[in-house]
């Protein structure tokens, strides 16, 4: 009994996230990883700022005008430089890659050593 | 005159370290340990009357403080900049000293107080021969002082006014707190490193030195959480940005000792339980302290630009040589040892106890390596490309997250480990109540918010843990006292499990918009009404400051603006915050004109709840005080 309540209490929780929207949209996305140039380290999406407003804007027309990843991109940082995108994982691949690879390896070292033959 | 004193003092304290180098007599030990704590306790209130009487013929003095500063920042300005931090580095890490002498000294070792003086030598020579605050001033600057001597009676030139210390500085008491409380944290891990060194240069391989190291590590753990807490408390109340961590290189590398002290207060249990993990246990023990000093070159060598890096020329090398030697005998100490590492017992219980806390290690020590990569990698990217590169928030929430989302379940099963693998399907059989409990409630705060996955199962692991650990917790403490290292953690635990709640809350939750308004008008924001009264200013020695009072029934709070004076820096833009248990309503003035305003007005949520995680995880230093 309690298990069967345990189980469907578990699948309605899972269940939530499915009627709110799909909140990550590509614009949302985007708008997480510009940084705002005239904030503290802020990005245009957090910040409530002006200058803020007006990139999001512009950022909105992109997206609704169905520009590529790549275009978008190349539009921002052509102007502001590489430090406007706060995601640069995306780009720079080998910063996930890094991580991953010393922590495998440092996971295969310590379980190695510490293993029962 | 103090600038004289302090110098002179300085090199009989050195002189004095070098003595007790060669000490071999427990006596003399005792003694010296004792005489330098004096020194370093006359140069602190030297230091200090320096300060309190402006006497602007000392350099640091002259550029870090000025006649109008209030008393209270006055006394913090000993560590508003680099020499005088490292005064007081040098204080705490004598106090350390002696209680390390008191504690975990041992009769017949002398390799130890050669370890740690040698430490104290290091860091109390960078102030003689690189750059000390008592240094007087020989050149004078349009305001305060341009160029310095290390060398004493000579003449020295006195500024009429100080600089000042940095305005963000001066503008909340927190700041007064913060430096100390962390510093007490970071030296106080300087301890294991040399408990863990010297036993195993004296090949004393029981178990001793592994229980001496971790009761060495708690409670500078304590004072490391306290600190990274305060330091984010302050970023909230005075910053007006509305957060408290940004993932700063600074904040990462305070982060990391963090980490491995978390790490190693675990893996240390399951090596006086079970003598396995010793060679992890001695890394993890030195790694403390050199991620220390890593982070102290970091940040304050210039290599990075931050907002809390004061640079000086060569601090950096002479950090690199210091970070180069105990490295080195960290190597060393360890390569000799390789047969005591290889008698290390081998696991076999994977889903045990000890299968539990190397899981916790495995993940502590990744997100270690993460926050690493993410603080130097720009570093080698400018080098590389000569571009500049933003690591923001999206970088951690990738990797940092999940792991610590993962640990956060595994600490559900902290509550009773057993020896042997857990019998998970029994497990949840004997806690059915509790987890359907944790569901029903679980459902209701996700339905109440907008909840994405990372909001459910972040919600539900935290409420889960601290319904059962709580559980626990109260039903012994009707029975007895709580006392010990395992209520000590299972009250860190309910901390962190609480924390996490605040901490989903506030990242999903919260929200912010711009307003323009005028005096006099009423704005709304969820849900709540605002009055934004008429400004007025108000003139101290040290700023101006604009207030702006604003009113919510019948609650007034100043958001302002301070501008301080003697300063090319810009305006700080303080905030009114409106708290409550669930949400902080924070407001910050943007631009303040004749006829109109600018305000930025945020809904944080889980502020209340975030400190309150916090201070529980802090208050775990009272069952070990009691037992202990």
């Amino acid at each position: 009994m309690n298990k069967v309540l345990t189980i469907t209490l578990l699948i309605l929780l899972l269940a939530i996230p499915l009627i709110n929207e799909d909140r990550d949209s590509r614009y949302e996305n985007w708008s997480k990883n510009i940084l705002c140039p005239v904030c503290q380290g802020e990005n245009i999406s957090d910040s409530p700022s002006e200058y803020a407003e007006d990139m999001r804007m512009i950022l909105r027309e992109q997206i609704d005008s169905g520009l590529s990843d790549e275009e978008i991109y190349n539009y921002w940082v052509v102007r502001y430089g590489e430090r406007i995108i706060t995601n640069p994982q995306r780009t720079n691949i080998e910063m996930i890659v890094l991580p991953i690879f010393l922590i495998s390896l440092f996971i295969l070292a310590f379980i190695r050593s510490t293993k029962n033959e | 005159m103090i600038s004289n004193i302090g110098i002179i003092v300085t090199w009989i304290s050195f002189l004095n370290l070098i003595f007790l180098f060669f000490t071999k007599s427990n006596f003399q030990i005792q003694r010296l340990v004792r005489i330098n704590l004096f020194f370093h306790f006359i140069l602190f209130c030297l230091l200090e009357i320096g300060l309190f009487i402006d006497d602007f013929s000392i350099s640091y003095i002259a550029n870090y403080s000025a006649s109008t500063t209030p008393p209270i920042y006055k006394f913090a300005s000993l560590w508003g900049s680099l020499d005088g931090s490292i005064l007081l580095w040098n204080f705490v890490l004598s106090i350390y000293f002696l209680i390390y002498i008191k504690y975990f000294h041992k009769k017949e070792f002398f390799v130890d107080v050669k370890i740690f003086s040698s430490i104290l030598v290091f860091f109390v020579g960078y102030t003689i021969f690189s750059s000390s605050p008592f240094a007087g001033c020989i050149e004078l600057a349009s305001i305060g002082c341009a160029n310095s001597t290390l060398l004493p009676f000579d003449n020295l030139l006195t500024s009429e006014f100080g600089r000042g210390p940095n305005p963000l500085l001066q503008n909340h008491p927190l700041m007064a707190i913060h430096p100390p409380i962390l510093y007490a944290g970071y030296i106080g891990l300087v301890m294991p490193f040399v408990i863990s060194t010297s036993h195993l240069i004296m090949k004393a391989t029981n178990n001793d030195w592994i229980k001496m190291a971790e009761k060495a590590t708690f409670f500078p753990w304590i004072f490391l959480t306290a600190g990274i807490s305060l330091g984010a408390a302050w970023s909230y109340e005075v910053l007006g940005w509305g957060g408290y961590w940004a993932w700063d290189p600074v904040e990462n590398v305070s982060f990391i000792p963090w980490l491995l002290a978390t790490a190693f207060l675990h893996s240390a249990k399951t090596q006086t339980r079970e003598s396995t993990l010793i060679n992890w246990n001695y890394s993890l023990s030195c790694l403390m302290f050199l991620s220390t000093i890593f982070g102290t070159f970091i940040t304050r060598s210039g290599v990075l630009i931050s907002v809390h890096a004061f640079s000086n020329g060569n601090i950096g090398t002479y950090l690199l040589i210091g970070l180069s030697v105990f490295t080195g005998l960290y190597l060393i100490v360890g390569a000799r040892n390789i047969e005591y590492f290889s008698s290390a017992k081998k696991l076999s219980n994977w889903f045990g106890r000890s299968g539990f806390f190397i899981a916790n290690n495995i993940i502590l020590f990744s997100a270690t390596i993460v926050v690493f990569v993410g603080t130097v990698y720009p570093i080698f990217y400018e080098t590389l490309y000569d571009r500049q590169l933003t690591i923001g928030r999206s970088f951690y929430d990738t990797l940092v997250g999940p792991l610590l989302l993962i640990l956060l379940l595994l600490i559900v099963f902290s509550e009773k480990l057993p020896n042997k693998n857990l019998n998970f399907a029994e497990w949840v059989k004997s806690n059915q109540i509790e987890i359907n409990i944790s569901l029903v409630i679980s459902i209701g705060i996700s339905l109440y918010y907008e909840a994405n996955y990372e909001f459910i199962f972040t919600i539900f692991a935290s409420i889960v843990l601290v319904i059962i650990l709580s559980k626990n917790l109260i039903s012994y403490f009707r029975k007895g006292s709580i006392s010990g290292s395992y209520w000590a953690g299972q009250i860190a635990h309910i901390g962190i499990g609480v924390f996490a709640i605040g901490l989903i809350l506030n990242v999903t939750q919260s929200y912010s918009k711009e307003i323009i308004t005028t005096p006099g008008s009423t704005i709304e924001f969820s849900g709540n009404n605002y009055i934004i009264n008429p400004p007025y200013q108000e003139s101290k020695e040290e700023k101006d400051v604009i207030n702006l009072p604003i009113s919510k029934s019948n609650k007034v709070k100043n958001a302002s603006l301070n501008i301080f004076k003697n300063s090319s820096q810009q305006a700080i833009s303080s905030p009114a915050i409106f708290r409550n248990i669930e949400s902080d309503t924070y407001i910050t003035i943007k631009v303040i004109d004749d006829e109109y305003f600018k305000l930025i007005i945020r809904k944080n949520y889980g502020i209340f709840i975030i400190w309150l995680g916090l201070a529980l995880t802090i208050f775990s230093i009272y069952p070990r005080i009691k037992n202990e």
